[in-house]
């Protein structure tokens, strides 16, 4: 560098500028923060809403008998009483109803879920010993939205329903959720509109009479056979051993009605005698479900009613919901051959995975054109050059921002992106700020006798105070948003958190880069004036 | 740029036009407020967005059988089954859909018993479909609604939409809390008649288990005891015969689950003539009960037949008893119904109890304090729901937004040490608001539905604050340069500031719109795209000519030449 009365740089702005102008890792660090980026990008877990920590429970307690006022009075309100001593409880909600008590709680929006879950379980344990008499032991559940939220829903029905019937599709999809829980990150697995394989005694009761039986003889005459033994050992005389164990009587259908279950004058009365025994479906539950469904995308209306089994799947929290969605239909596809087979036809009716990769897709989409229609207006402002350097800095802040994000356990989701479109207008403000300095300094009187890295860091040192200032004042409004409460406050999280990052790194992009590139790819302009020294006098 | 320079000198060199930018400056500002009571802008926590499936909860009367909600539910979806856009329907009886957003704090996962089912509705994808999900949601809703109900009267149908924020129980929940039960189910039932007949609330529901007729076997203990029988045993057979009950397994190689033994009378057996007490109580003497003798006893001899009430559900909240009715909105926000409801209450209930409003301003401001008139017994009538949550967000926001405010004035006063200056600033960003509300007016023109002021229009006016102080601050910061390092006169150095200033201001404004610009079409961050737009533009006028004047009329402005030429960094562009 020719000595000559060097500028003095007064701000951290021209310091940076100064330490990076000729620095040969400064590409380098240009790169590693894009490489950074999108490393951040493509392994951060995506998800549609960010996460809320709802943290809460429920304590149910059984008493078989009690009315509503006595369940009141001797469950719930002392139990409400107790919880009030736990704290971060914000509501608790008590519900009596015949024979079964039931208390919420909600914990204010972002308590810590295990200290939670645990304070709870801890409060009611504590307190066993003041429970009532004749109560049954207290059922505490904890909420878990990660688990208990599925990402993937499935319906399996069949095809044909003359061939198959509902136990078998159950037997299926038991066979397929085996291997679905099976994949990595997948949490609970349920199945709902299950209708399980059971054999059905239904008694006449003008045959019961008949026979002078009662209902209580049947049964003990069915327990009495359907007893599982475990084997016993013998041994022989020179020490073997012998096994040998006493099967099941009941094999089939037709053995339970073959059960004897009274003799009468002398003759057996068997259970068929008395009671239809069929092998069937679990007549008393009534949790069934159906669906309804276009058999082909171009029908116009959905088909008929089918029983169907739906196979909820969640994800444990943290994981990316995308993959573990990719996976799970990955696995469902596996099975497709022997579906064919059975006749049992699936249907994806909910993706969490699918629609939250949509929705980030569709937001970085709207990123990009963002960045291109900022960097065409600047063409037109600045120049072409400009315009190259300003763009360059917005993907280099979206990557450090990004990696923070992402180092800090976040996840990509609709809101965080939010916060990233919503600072893009703001991030870009550093660099155009800086730049458009550069570009005035560079067409301003005395610009010949000046070299030009000193011309870029005396620019950029210039509008360095209050452009520090200006973004200090954009990060202190977001700052006190990290402090609003409640659900929306949690939902809007990503702003507080994000915007500022991105703020701070636009500030360092700008000082950094951007007197870099400028050194890199703008020249003085060539003026009238003869004792231009040029800018190759390096 | 040096006409610009002339405009904004020419103003700050005569009194009326200074007094002409200031006074209209006001004007706006003041008519822009008033966009609010006239309702030119609306205002809702957050807007709804279009999704690609819905959920119908079909709740029939308390103690109604799986068959008869099964009826209801089919008629629901025959309605459905005529809509080309839906792709799929499924329905789950006695128990809830799969867990979603919505049902988690709509209570889905408690749901298991016959007299609830629900039914998840997918459509064909959002970018291909002409109709919002919740215009078709509100296009069905009365449809069904009229034709379904009636067919069993006190069933209640509920579309619920996927939450576009945070998920809550209902739009508007009123609490009743109060000692009485009797009482507390009449208020209520009031309470939901005078939320159906407000205009813009749909899917009234009260939260309580209807009081439905059954029975209750007396077991007459010295009969029992008499004929060497037990209560216990009684019970039992009861169950096995009318509910059924496993009584035994069998483990299978085959199946996946044990294979249960079910026990239960056939149905011919089980079915009563009708509800009355003559049907049961036959049905009774035909059951027999062995004794210890082994002898027969029919059970209608043990026992007594009584016809009682159920007894409904008691629902506490934090320690005091309350009942729940819900009310969702159609489309437009909740704080307009519920001022009207509200008003309606007052009245009504004027009647019979004296009627208190909850004092002071906090986030129950609209909660309503009844004492009745003959007992003295006190209810509470309080607001709850996406309202309470609304109200929350928005004290939260402008609490932040206040803090915002001090933090960046703090900031300038440390970095100009004068209050002046930077009270210019804060007042300057602060008039960026006009530009918000009025931008809301506009987008309202070119939206089909309503465009509310929402929880993310006031992040973006936060957001803003910081922006429009950035304008003003370079602004300030380069005509006191001129001042010092020139000695330029004051008029001239904010003039040239002014207009050397523009152009970066103006850019960094284009950056922001465009980048707002594919916000603004987003259902939930729309407040938020708009409010940075014209708020943008509004901050731009103001920095440009507002702020100037108001620098001219303070004497914090006035700067000495400094003479320290190794300073001189301003270089004026030829």
């Amino acid at each position: 560098m020719t000595e000559k009365k060097e500028y003095q740089v007064t701000d951290i702005a021209g310091r940076l500028a100064k330490g990076f102008l000729r620095n040969p890792l400064t590409a380098v660090l240009g790169v590693f923060l894009l490489i950074m980026g999108y490393l951040a990008l493509n392994t951060m877990p995506r998800e549609e809403d960010p996460q809320i920590a709802i943290s809460g429970g429920a304590i149910i307690v059984a008493m078989p008998g009690a009315t509503p006022k006595e369940i009141e009075n001797i469950i719930v309100k002392p139990l409400e009483r107790k919880l009030r001593e736990v704290r971060g409880i914000e509501h608790v909600y008590g519900m009596a109803m015949d024979n079964v008590g039931i208390v919420n709680v909600m914990y204010y929006i972002g308590e810590n879920r295990e200290d939670s879950n645990l304070k709870l379980y801890d409060k009611v344990m504590q307190n066993m010993d003041s429970m009532p008499k004749g109560v049954m032991q207290p059922l505490i559940k904890p909420f878990d939205i990660d688990i208990d939220i599925p990402i993937i829903t499935v319906a399996f029905y069949l095809k044909d329903s003359k061939n198959v019937d509902d136990v078998k599709l159950f037997e299926t999809v038991r066979k397929v959720q085996q291997k679905i829980n099976a994949v990595d990150a997948v949490a609970k697995t349920t199945l709902k509109g299950s209708r399980k394989a059971q054999y059905n005694i239904e008694v006449d009761m003008g045959k019961l009479s008949a026979y002078h039986l009662s209902l209580g003889q049947i049964m003990q005459a069915v327990q009495s056979v359907a007893v599982d033994v475990p084997e016993v050992k013998g041994r022989t005389q020179n020490n073997k051993l012998i096994i040998f164990g006493v099967n099941n009587a009941i094999e089939s259908v037709e053995d339970v009605g073959s059960v004897i279950v009274a003799q009468y004058m002398g003759s057996p009365i068997y259970l068929r005698d008395v009671a239809v025994v069929t092998s069937g479906l679990d007549i008393q539950n009534f949790q069934t479900a159906k669906i309804h469904f276009k058999k082909d995308a171009n029908d116009s209306t959905v088909g008929e009613e089918l029983n169907q089994i739906t196979m909820t799947v969640a994800k444990l929290a943290g994981t990316n919901a995308v993959f573990v969605a990719e996976d799970v239909v990955e696995v469902l596809k596996g099975y497709e051959a022997e579906f064919a087979k059975e006749g049992v036809g699936y249907l994806i009716t909910r993706n969490y995975g699918e629609r939250a990769n949509e929705a980030v897709n569709e937001l970085m989409h709207h990123l990009l054109i963002t960045i291109v229609i900022i960097a065409l207006m600047l063409v037109f402002a600045l120049g072409w050059r400009e315009s190259i350097i300003v763009t360059f800095s917005v993907p280099a802040i979206l990557a450090v921002t990004l990696f923070t994000a992402w180092m800090t356990g976040q996840t990509m989701n609709r809101i965080t992106l939010f916060a990233l479109l919503l600072s893009l207008g703001l991030l870009v403000d550093a660099a155009i700020i800086v730049i458009e300095n550069i570009h005035r300094h560079l067409h301003s009187h005395g610009v010949e006798d000046k070299e030009m890295g000193e011309l870029l860091i005396e620019a950029t040192d210039e509008i360095g105070a209050p452009t520090n200032v200006a973004t200090l004042a954009i990060i202190l409004t977001m700052v006190p948003m990290a402090f609003v409460g409640g659900m929306m406050g949690s939902f809007m999280k990503p702003i507080p958190y994000n915007v500022p990052v991105a703020l701070v790194a636009s500030l360092f992009v700008a000082y950094i880069f951007t007197p870099y590139l400028s050194l890199k790819l703008l020249k003085k302009p060539e003026h009238k004036h003869e004792h231009t020294k040029g800018v190759d006098d390096e | 740029m040096s006409k610009l320079e002339g405009f904004i000198y020419s103003i700050l060199d005569k009194k009326s036009k200074k007094t002409l930018v200031v006074s209209l400056t006001i004007a706006a500002f003041f008519a822009s407020l008033m966009m609010f009571p006239t309702m030119m802008v609306l205002a809702k926590m957050l807007p709804g967005k279009s999704a690609n499936t819905f959920s119908i909860y079909v709740d029939t009367p308390t103690g109604s059988s799986i068959e008869e909600t099964k009826q209801m539910s089919s008629c629901v979806i025959d309605f459905l089954k005529k809509e080309k856009e839906i792709l799929n329907i499924e329905l789950f009886l006695g128990q809830g859909i799969p867990l979603d957003y919505a049902g988690l704090v709509k209570g889905a996962s408690m749901k298991r018993t016959e007299n609830v089912s629900e039914i998840s509705v997918n459509l064909t994808d959002k970018h291909h479909r002409d109709e919002a999900s919740f215009l078709m949601v509100k296009r069905l809703r009365p449809l069904i609604e009229n034709a379904c109900t009636p067919k069993l009267p006190g069933t209640n149908i509920k579309f619920i939409e996927q939450p576009s924020g945070p998920p809550t129980l209902a739009s508007i929940v009123v609490e009743v809390h109060g000692e009485n039960l009797e009482k507390l189910r009449t208020l209520s039932t009031d309470v939901a008649q005078i939320l159906s007949k407000t205009e813009g609330l749909v899917d009234i529901d009260i939260m309580a288990d209807e009081i439905f007729t059954k029975y209750e076997l007396v077991p007459d203990s010295e009969k029992i005891a008499r004929s060497g029988l037990s209560v216990k045993q009684v019970n039992n057979i009861l169950y096995l015969a009318f509910e059924g009950m496993v009584i035994a397994h069998k483990n299978s190689r085959n199946s996946p689950d044990q294979i249960d033994m079910f026990l239960v009378l056939d149905k011919s057996s089980k079915t009563l003539a009708s509800q009355e007490k003559d049907a049961l109580l036959s049905k009774l003497s035909s059951l027999n009960l062995m004794n210890m003798k082994g002898m027969m006893v029919p059970l209608s001899e043990v026992v007594k037949l009584r016809k009682v009430k159920s007894h409904p559900m008691i629902m506490h909240k934090d320690l005091s008893r309350m009942i729940n009715v819900i009310a969702e909105t159609e489309m437009i926000s909740q704080l307009y119904p519920l001022l009207d409801a509200r008003k309606v209450m007052l009245e009504y209930f004027s009647k019979e109890y004296d009627v208190e409003k909850e004092a002071g301003i906090t986030t129950y401001m609209f909660d309503l304090h009844l004492t009745d008139k003959k007992t003295g017994e006190k209810f509470l009538l309080r607001w709850d729901g996406e309202m309470k949550v609304s109200l929350d967000t928005f004290r939260d926001l402008g609490g932040a937004f206040i803090s915002a405010l001090i933090l960046i004035f703090l900031l300038l006063v440390i970095y100009y040490k004068s209050y002046a200056i930077a009270g210019i600033v804060l007042l300057g960003s602060f008039l960026s608001l006009i530009g918000v509300i009025v931008g809301h007016w506009v987008a309202n023109w070119f939206t089909t539905d309503t465009f509310f002021l929402t929880a993310t229009s006031l992040i973006g006016f936060i957001a803003l604050i910081g922006i429009s102080s950035r304008n003003s601050l370079l602004l300030i910061d380069f005509a006191k340069s001129l001042m010092e390092f020139h000695g330029m006169e004051k008029r001239k150095a904010i003039a040239v500031a002014a207009a050397t200033r523009a152009k970066p201001i103006a850019l960094t404004a284009v950056a922001i719109i465009l980048g707002s610009a594919l916000l603004a079409s987003d259902p939930v961050f729309g407040g938020l795209g708009v409010a940075l737009i014209s708020g943008t533009v509004a901050a731009v006028f103001v920095s440009l000519f507002f702020v100037p004047v108001l620098m001219d009329n303070s004497k914090a402005m006035d700067f000495d030449r400094v003479h320290d030429e190794e300073h001189d960094s301003i270089s004026i562009t030829k």
